[in-house]
């Protein structure tokens, strides 16, 4: 079990160019960073490189992590789906192929350290809570699958400029609520 | 405290950190990024805000082999770089006198250099990459030289070599991101080279993991005598 303080310490060592300090935090971080990359990918092999980058970043950019005031795995996961999520724009046609990604999801549970802090994550639950179920859905599958608004307007059948009203005012209260 | 953020920043920031904005607006949003300290933490604030949405994101192992690869990228990646760099400038400066004297001297120009004997052109069907391989048979080296086009942020281009009557493409090495590349091919497969077919494909950084190409291979060619 690894804990956010040790996380924040691998990240510190990896900053250095401490080798087996980023063999521990891959170990201790890579299962969930996959998991992200699959859920934006729905793509094994795809998801598989962009792992690769996502960790070839975290060896190189792990000095500019403290800048950013996350917790560690905020800002891993961060890396990790913005990554996953600049491949998924430059795919000709989309190559969905979820089935095969489900197949080797497991259910462990996780380690401690892969989750963000649950009152953080009860507030969020609270504010998109208070927002129309359509909208807050559209916001988690732009977080969770980089859809765009195209895609988004098409799934939830509304014109393209109806759903970015939609998206905006949805961040507008989210902003709002997670701030009162 | 500093005073409240423009409203219409913060649902942009929130718009740029969930990728919902088109290519131009998104670069735009980069290009302040690069100086507006205060519009960066905006972007920070949505980015805390909304990471615990993957809390609900299941772990999955990632193959075994895949620690492995990174591993060695980073490990041994920059020390082989530097070296391959100085190396690679090195070649250039000897590719730049070699290409003076020819201009120079012309059909004159005799020397004890080895030259290159055999040369394809790569092009892509867009025509929007164009290379060169130029083969020096003595020194069993390959000087790939970029006319034309670079592979997409993240990506590198890898050279590949599937002898006559094989269908196994061997992977010859990555470009560099510098216009003129060479590379060395092992004894053991140059003496194909020359009936062979070279390809070119895109793959992640530090190249295909496979063996074999992984991302689209984007021009092919056959060697003709110079």
């Amino acid at each position: 079990m690894t804990n956010r303080a040790e996380i924040e310490e691998m990240i510190a060592q990896v900053a250095l160019r401490d080798e087996s300090a980023f063999s521990s935090l891959y170990d201790a971080t890579s299962r969930k960073l996959f998991g992200v990359c699959l859920r934006v990918l729905s793509n094994r092999s795809e998801a598989e490189e962009v792992l690769q980058e996502v960790y070839v970043r975290i060896w190189h950019k792990a000095d500019s992590y403290a800048v950013t005031g996350h917790s560690p795995m905020t800002w891993l996961i961060t890396v990790a789906r913005n990554l996953a999520i600049d491949r998924l724009r430059r795919r000709k046609a989309p190559t969905k192929d979820i089935d095969a990604v489900f197949d080797v999801a497991d259910n462990r549970p996780g380690p401690e350290a892969s989750a963000i802090a649950s009152s953080e994550r009860a507030l969020l639950d609270a504010c998109m809570n208070e927002l129309d179920p359509s909208r807050a859905d559209a916001v988690r599958k732009a977080y969770l699958e980089g859809q765009t608004y195209k895609n988004l307007a098409k799934h939830h059948g509304v014109p393209l400029n109806t759903m970015r009203t939609w998206l905006r005012r949805s961040l507008q209260a989210l902003k709002e609520c997670l701030t009162r | 405290m500093t005073a409240p953020a423009d409203p219409n920043d913060e649902v942009l920031a929130g718009e740029y950190v969930l990728h919902l904005l088109d290519a131009e607006d998104r670069q735009r949003v980069e290009y302040r990024l690069r100086d507006d300290q205060r519009f960066q933490e905006l972007v920070y604030q949505w980015e805390a805000r909304f990471a615990s949405i993957a809390n609900e994101i299941e772990e999955v192992d990632p193959p075994a082999a895949l620690k492995a690869a990174i591993l060695a990228k980073v490990t041994s990646g920059p020390q082989k770089t530097s070296v391959a760099r100085n190396w690679l400038i090195g070649a250039l400066s000897m590719t730049a006198v070699a290409l003076f004297a020819f201009i120079a001297v012309g059909p004159l120009f005799t020397s004890d250099a080895p030259q290159a004997e055999f040369q394809s052109e790569l092009v892509s069907e867009d025509r929007s990459l164009i290379l060169v391989a130029s083969v020096i048979p003595a020194t069993h080296e390959i000087v790939i030289d970029r006319l034309a086009g670079q592979p997409p942020a993240g990506r590198v281009f890898e050279l590949w070599l599937i002898a006559e009557g094989s269908a196994t493409p061997v992977s010859l090495g990555l470009l560099g991101a510098e216009d003129s590349t060479r590379i060395r091919v092992p004894d053991a497969i140059a003496p194909g080279v020359r009936t062979g077919t070279i390809a070119i494909s895109e793959e992640p950084i530090g190249g295909s993991l496979t063996g074999t190409p992984t991302g689209e291979v984007l021009a092919t060619g056959k060697f003709d005598d110079l």
